[in-house]
C-alpha cells in the first residue's frame, strides 16, 4: 500500500485543487507543498524497510484489471526504482515549493504539478508494462500544459515541439511493448514475467526491431544525440521549477526505461548492441559538453549539460549490459554508477534550474554576458550556484563524482578506450561551468543589477535541501550505494 | 582515528568561515583569526605526531567494492608533518598581509575567507598524503585543485583573476583525468582500488596505470608542458602562492611519485620518462627564472625547476632524495614568497627592477638571503644538501647526467642570486624616502618570514655528520653516497651561477634598456602560455561552431519534418479536400440520376408493370438456367 499511497495522494491533491474554484493562492500553495511532501516521506519509509538481501522487486502490489489481456495494476520497486523515485518525489516537492509566477492561476498550476508528480512516480513504481506506458504518456500531458501555460518566450511552440517529439518516441515504445506482450505465452504485461522469461532471446529480426523501437523511444526521452533538440527549447521557455522537473525527473524516465525494459527483458539482444549504445553515449557526453560550452544563454547552457550527464548514465547502462566474460565487477560498478548519476543529476540539475528560475523572476534575462559580479549583491545565490556547479562538474565530496567515478571505473573494465575518450567530458564540463560562474558572479558588476536581490528564505530553504542531498551522497553514499548495489548485482547476474 | 587529521582542518575551516564574519573588523579581529588559524594547524600537527607514533589508520566503507582507507607510510608522515608546519607561518602572514575583498569599501576587514580556505587546503592535502586507495586519493586530489581555484580567485572583483583561476584548474584537471584512468585501470586489473593490491597489476593495464599517474603528477607539479599554470596561479594572493608551491598543490605531484615509486618503476619506461621530464623542466624552468622580471613569476618558474629536480631523483631510483629535497625546498620557497610579498607592499609592484629594498628592510633582506642562498645551493645550507644528493643520484645513472644536473643546479644559483640582489640589494630606496607613502608590512608578516628562514637554517643540520644517516634510518631508506668530483663540479657551477647572477644584476640595474622580444618570450615560459591560449581559443570557437551546427543542422531535420507535415496539411486542405468533396458530390449526383431513372418506371400504367415483371422473370430464369448449366 505504500506505493499506491505514494502515487495516489498527489493525485487526490490534484483532484481537490481541480474541482473547487475557491482556493486562494496561499491555500493552494500550502496544500500542494504539504501533499507533495507525503510521497517523499512514504518512499523514505519504504527505503528503510527495503531488504537488500531480499527479492529483486519488493513492496509488490497486484490487482487484476483486465485478466483476459494479462493487464493488471501492478506496483513494486527494486533498489534502482526506489532510489530514482525518492529523488523524483523530492525534486517535485522542491519545485512545487519554489516561488514562481503562477500567472493568476495558482490552483491550476499546483494541480498540474501534483498530477505530474503522481504520474511520474507511477512510471518508476509500475511493474506492469501497460501501466508504465500509460503513466509515461500522461507525464507528457502534464508537462505540455505546464510549459505552454506558465512558460515564457515562445512557450506554446516549445510545449508543442516537446509534446510531438516525445510523443513520437512513446508511440514507438507502444509498438515495442505490444511486440514484447505478444512474444510471451500466455500473453502478459507483467514485468517480472518478462524479465524472468527473456521472451525474445534468439528471436532474430523481431527482437532487433522491438529493441530498436524501445531504444529509439527511450533515446528521445533521455535525450541522446542526435534526437535531443526538443530539450533546449523546452527548457529555455519553461518556468524554472518546471525545468527542474523536466531535467530532474522526466529525463530519468528514458534511462530508467532502458534499465527496466531493454536491459532487463532483452539481455541477449542488449549485449549484442551494447557497444553501439556505448558509442552513442560517448558521443552524447562529448557533444553535449561542447555544445553547452558554446551557449551564451544561461539556461540553454545548463540544458545541454543534461545531455552530457545523461550520456554518462547511458554509458554506464550500456557497459553493464555488455555481457563480456570476467567483467562482472566492472559491469556492476557501471550500473551502480548509472543509477547514482540519475539521482545526482536530478538533485544537482534540479537545483541549477531552480537557480535559473530565481534569475528569471528577478531580471527576465538569461544572457550570460549581461551579468557580472553578482557575488556582491547576492552572496547566498552565488554560494548555491557555485556549489551546484562544482557538483555538476564532478567535484569529489559531491554526488556527481560518486556517479561518474563508478561509471568510468566500470567502463574501463569493459571498453577501456571508451573510458579514456569519455573522461575528457569532465574537463569540458569543468570549463563550461567555471566560465559560467566567472561571467555571472565574479568580476565587475554592471550598474543595471544594483537592485539585484539575494535569495528569499523559501528559495534558500529549498536550495539548501537539494544541496544537502547531493552533499550527503557525495560524502557518505553508503546508504544509496547499498540499496542500488543490491539490485545491480541481481540485474547483472552476479547473485 | 586517522580521519581526524584531515577532518579537523576541513571542519574547522567551515567553522571559521561561519563564525569569522562576526569577529571585529580591526586588529583584534586579526589577532583572533591568526590565533584560530595557528591553533588549528598546531592541533593538526599534534594529531599527526600522535598518529605517527601510535600508527593510526582508518577505513570508511562506501559499498562492497569501494572502501576508503587512510594509512601512514614514511613518505606520508613526512608530508603530513611538513604541511601544517609550513602552513602555520603562512596563515599568520596572510591574516595580516591580506584583507577581505567582499566588504573592502569602508574598513579593511581581516581575510576570514582566505584563512578558512587555507585551513581547508591543509585538510585536503592531509587527506591526499594519507590516502591508501585511489578513491580517497582522487577525492583529495581534486579537492586540492578546487581549493586552489578558490584561492587564486580570492580577489574576485577582477575578472582576470577568475580567468587565471579557471585556467589553473583546467590544466591541473586535465592531469586529473590521468588519475581517473589510473584508478580505473587499477580496478580493472585487481578488482579493488587499494594501493596495497597494486602489485597484482600487470600487462597493458600496468602501462596505462603508470601513464595515468605520470600525467596526473606531472600536471600537478607543473612539469613541462604544464608548467605555465603556475604563472596563472600568480594572480592569487602571495600567501596562497607560498602554500601552493611549498607544501600543497604542486607538492601533491611529487608526493604521488614518491609514494607509488615501487609500482611506477615496475615498467621499464618510467625511469627515462621521469628523468627526461624532470631534466627538461629543470633546465627550461631555470632559464625562464633567469630572465623573468616579475618577482613571483621568477619564483614560480624556479618551483617548476626544483620539482623537476625531484622528478629526476625519483626517476633515477631515489625517491627518498626527492622527499628530502621537497622538505628543504618547502621552507626556502615559502620564505622567498613571503619576502616577495613584503617587498611588493613597499613598492606596490612585483617588478624586480623597482625593488632593491636592502637598505629599507635589512631584517627581511637577511632572512630572504638565507633562503636565497639555500635555493642557490650554497654549502652548508639545507637545500644544498638535498641538491647534492640529487646530483649524486643522477650520477648513479650516468656521469653525463650528473653533469647536466649540476648545470641545472647552477641555473638555480644564478636566478636565486638575481632574485636576492634585485629584490633586496642595496639600492636607491632608503628609510626616509619610501617608508612614508607605502602601506609597508606588519611585524607579524616579518615574524612569519623569520620562522621559515629559521626552518631553513635548522634543516641545514643535514650537513652535520651522522644526521643524514639518521634520517635515512628513520625513513628506512638509503641515500646515495656523494662522490668527490661531483661535489666539486657542482660547487664550482654554483659559484659560477652566482657570479653570473651578480653580473646580470649589475647589467640590469645600470642599463635602462628594455628587454627584447625574444627575452620576454622566453621569460614567459618559452611561449607556452601563448600556445595554450591559442588552443583554448580554438576550443571555444569549435564549441560555438558546434552550437550553431546543433541549432541549424541537427534541429533542421525536426523543423523539416514539421514543415513537411504542415505542407501535407495544406495540400490536403487545398487539393485533397476538394477531391474528396468532389467525389462525394459526384456520387450524390450519380445516385440522384439513378433515382430519376428509377422514378421514370413508376408510370401508373398496368402494361408497363407487366412488361417489367415479365422482363424480371425472364432475367431470373436466365440466371437460374445459367446456374443449373454450370
Amino acid at each position: 500500500m505504500i506505493l499506491t499511497a505514494a502515487l495516489g495522494l498527489p493525485m487526490l491533491g490534484a483532484l481537490a485543487l481541480a474541482v473547487s474554484s475557491r482556493w486562494t493562492e496561499t491555500a493552494a500553495r500550502r496544500c500542494a507543498i504539504a501533499v507533495s511532501v507525503l510521497p517523499v516521506l512514504l518512499l523514505i519509509w519504504a527505503w528503510r524497510q527495503f531488504d537488500p538481501q531480499g527479492a529483486l522487486f519488493q513492496f509488490v502490489e497486484e490487482v487484476p484489471w483486465v485478466p483476459s489481456l494479462g493487464m493488471g495494476y501492478r506496483l513494486g520497486v527494486d533498489g534502482i526504482a526506489l532510489a530514482v523515485a525518492t529523488m523524483s518525489a523530492l525534486v517535485f516537492s522542491a519545485s512545487i515549493a519554489y516561488p514562481v509566477d503562477t500567472k493568476h492561476q495558482p490552483r491550476q498550476y499546483y494541480a498540474w504539478m501534483l498530477f505530474l508528480q503522481s504520474v511520474s512516480l507511477g512510471v518508476f513504481l509500475a511493474l506492469d508494462l501497460l501501466l508504465f506506458y500509460v503513466f509515461f504518456d500522461l507525464s507528457l500531458v502534464g508537462m505540455f500544459f505546464l510549459i505552454g501555460r506558465w512558460g515564457h518566450g515562445q512557450a506554446q511552440l516549445a510545449a508543442f515541439k516537446f509534446f510531438l517529439y516525445t510523443f513520437c518516441g512513446s508511440l514507438l515504445l507502444l509498438l515495442a511493448i505490444i511486440g514484447l506482450y505478444l512474444s510471451v505465452e500466455p500473453h502478459t504485461f507483467d514485468m517480472r514475467v518478462l524479465i524472468e522469461q527473456q521472451p525474445l532471446a534468439g528471436a532474430g529480426m523481431t527482437a532487433a526491431l522491438v529493441f530498436l523501437a524501445l531504444m529509439l523511444g527511450f533515446a528521445i526521452k533521455t535525450p541522446m544525440v542526435p534526437v535531443h533538440t526538443w530539450l533546449p527549447q523546452a527548457h529555455v521557455d519553461a518556468p524554472g521549477p518546471v525545468s527542474a522537473i523536466l531535467a530532474g525527473v522526466l529525463l530519468k524516465m528514458g534511462t530508467y526505461g532502458i534499465i527496466r525494459i531493454p536491459f532487463a527483458m532483452m539481455a541477449e539482444t542488449f549485449s549484442r548492441h551494447a557497444l553501439v549504445i556505448a558509442l552513442f553515449a560517448v558521443a552524447s557526453i562529448l557533444y553535449g559538453a561542447f555544445v553547452a560550452l558554446g551557449q551564451r544563454n544561461l539556461k540553454r547552457r545548463i540544458a545541454y549539460t543534461s545531455i552530457n550527464h545523461m550520456g554518462y548514465t547511458v554509458l554506464g547502462i550500456a557497459v553493464a549490459g555488455a555481457l563480456i566474460q570476467d567483467t562482472g565487477y566492472a559491469r556492476e560498478l557501471a550500473l551502480v554508477g548509472a543509477t547514482v548519476e540519475m539521482v545526482a543529476h536530478g538533485l544537482i540539475t534540479g537545483a541549477l534550474f531552480l537557480i535559473c528560475g530565481s534569475f528569471w523572476q528577478r531580471t527576465e534575462e538569461y544572457d550570460l554576458d549581461s551579468y557580472g559580479g553578482l557575488l556582491r549583491q547576492a552572496p547566498w545565490l552565488t554560494a548555491f550556484a557555485v556549489l551546484a556547479s562544482f557538483a555538476s562538474l564532478g567535484l569529489p565530496g559531491l554526488a556527481g563524482f560518486v556517479a561518474e567515478f563508478h561509471i568510468f571505473a566500470g567502463t574501463f573494465g569493459v571498453y577501456p578506450w571508451l573510458a579514456v575518450i569519455g573522461v575528457l567530458g569532465i574537463l569540458v564540463t569543468a570549463a563550461l561551468f567555471l566560465q559560467m560562474l566567472q561571467k555571472v558572479f565574479f568580476g565587475a558588476m554592471p550598474e543595471r543589477w544594483a537592485q539585484f536581490e539575494d535569495l528569499r528564505p523559501i528559495e534558500w530553504g529549498v536550495l539548501a535541501v537539494l544541496s544537502a542531498g547531493f552533499v550527503i551522497i557525495g560524502v557518505a553514499p553508503a546508504f544509496l550505494l547499498t540499496l542500488v548495489e543490491a539490485s545491480a548485482t541481481l540485474l547483472v547476474g552476479g547473485r | 582515528m586517522l580521519w581526524s587529521v584531515p577532518l579537523l582542518p576541513l571542519l574547522a575551516a567551515l567553522v571559521i568561515h561561519g563564525v569569522g564574519k562576526r569577529w571585529p573588523g580591526d586588529d583584534r579581529g586579526r589577532a583572533v583569526l591568526t590565533l584560530a588559524g595557528v591553533a588549528i594547524t598546531v592541533a593538526t600537527l599534534l594529531l599527526v605526531s600522535i598518529a605517527v607514533t601510535a600508527d593510526w589508520s582508518g577505513t570508511y566503507r562506501w559499498s562492497s567494492r569501494v572502501v576508503l582507507s587512510l594509512g601512514m607510510t614514511s613518505a606520508s608522515a613526512v608530508f603530513a608533518i611538513v604541511v601544517p608546519l609550513i602552513a602555520a607561518p603562512i596563515i599568520v602572514y596572510s591574516a595580516y598581509h591580506e584583507a577581505s575583498p567582499v566588504s573592502g569599501r569602508e574598513t579593511v576587514r581581516p581575510p576570514v575567507g582566505l584563512v578558512a580556505l587555507l585551513t581547508a587546503f591543509v585538510g585536503a592535502m592531509e587527506l591526499l598524503v594519507l590516502a591508501e586507495d585511489f578513491v580517497t586519493l582522487l577525492i583529495a586530489w581534486e579537492l586540492v585543485g578546487a581549493c586552489s581555484w578558490a584561492l587564486i580567485a580570492h580577489e574576485w572583483q577582477k575578472a582576470g583573476n577568475l580567468r587565471d583561476a579557471t585556467w589553473a584548474f583546467l590544466v591541473t584537471r586535465f592531469g586529473d583525468l590521468g588519475l581517473y584512468i589510473a584508478a580505473a585501470a587499477a580496478f580493472a586489473g585487481t578488482g579493488s582500488f587499494a594501493f596495497a593490491d597494486l602489485a597484482q597489476l600487470d600487462g597493458w593495464r600496468l602501462d596505462v596505470f603508470v601513464a595515468g599517474v605520470v600525467l596526473a603528477a606531472a600536471a600537478k607539479s607543473a612539469q613541462v608542458p604544464f608548467s605555465p599554470w603556475l604563472f596563472a596561479a600568480m594572480s592569487g594572493p602571495t600567501p596562497v602562492s607560498a602554500l601552493l608551491h611549498a607544501a600543497t598543490m604542486v607538492a601533491a605531484g611529487i608526493y604521488l611519485v614518491v609514494r607509488l615509486h615501487a609500482e611506477l618503476s615496475a615498467v621499464a619506461w618510467f625511469a627515462p620518462v621521469a628523468i627526461t621530464l624532470g631534466l627538461t623542466t629543470a633546465l627550461a624552468g631555470g632559464l625562464v627564472a633567469c630572465l623573468q622580471g616579475h618577482a613571483k613569476k621568477l619564483l614560480a618558474a624556479s618551483t617548476s625547476a626544483q620539482y623537476g629536480l625531484m622528478w629526476l631523483a625519483a626517476g633515477a631510483g631515489f625517491p627518498s632524495v626527492a622527499l628530502v629535497h621537497f622538505v628543504t625546498h618547502a621552507f626556502t620557497k615559502a620564505a622567498l614568497f613571503l619576502a616577495a610579498g613584503i617587498a611588493e607592499r613597499h613598492v606596490d609592484s612585483y617588478s624586480l627592477t623597482a625593488m632593491r629594498l636592502g637598505r629599507l628592510l635589512p631584517g627581511v633582506a637577511a632572512a630572504s638571503m638565507v633562503a636565497s642562498l639555500a635555493l642557490a645551493g650554497v654549502v652548508p645550507l639545507s637545500a644544498a644538501w638535498s641538491k647534492e644528493k640529487i646530483v649524486t643520484a643522477a650520477g648513479h645513472q650516468a656521469s653525463w647526467l650528473a653533469v647536466i644536473v649540476a648545470v641545472a643546479a647552477g641555473l638555480s644559483a644564478l636566478y636565486a642570486t638575481r632574485f636576492q640582489l634585485l629584490a633586496f640589494g642595496r639600492g636607491r630606496h632608503d628609510r626616509m624616502s619610501e617608508a612614508v607613502s607605502r602601506p609597508g608590512h606588519s611585524w607579524a608578516e616579518a615574524v612569519a618570514l623569520y620562522l621559515l628562514a629559521a626552518g631553513t637554517l635548522a634543516l641545514s643540520l643535514l650537513w652535520w655528520p651522522g644526521v643524514g644517516n639518521g634520517l635515512a634510518d628513520w625513513l628506512s631508506v638509503h641515500f646515495p653516497g656523494t662522490r668527490p668530483w661531483e661535489l666539486i663540479l657542482s660547487l664550482l657551477l654554483v659559484a659560477l651561477g652566482m657570479g653570473l647572477g651578480a653580473w646580470a644584476v649589475r647589467r640590469e640595474v645600470t642599463g635602462a634598456r628594455r628587454p627584447g622580444a625574444t627575452r620576454t618570450g622566453v621569460a614567459d615560459w618559452l611561449g607556452l602560455p601563448m600556445l595554450a591560449a591559442r588552443g583554448a581559443e580554438a576550443m571555444l570557437m569549435f564549441s560555438h561552431g558546434l552550437a550553431r551546427f546543433d541549432d541549424r543542422a541537427v534541429d533542421a531535420g525536426i523543423r523539416g519534418s514539421a514543415r513537411f507535415g504542415a505542407w501535407l496539411a495544406r495540400l490536403g486542405e487545398r487539393r485533397g479536400e476538394g477531391a474528396f468533396d468532389g467525389a462525394t458530390n459526384q456520387l450524390a449526383k450519380g445516385i440522384d440520376w439513378a433515382g430519376q431513372v428509377a422514378r421514370r418506371a413508376h408510370t401508373g400504367q398496368m402494361h408497363h408493370y407487366y412488361t417489367g415483371i415479365a422482363a424480371g422473370l425472364a432475367a431470373i430464369l436466365i440466371i437460374l438456367s445459367i446456374g443449373a448449366l454450370l
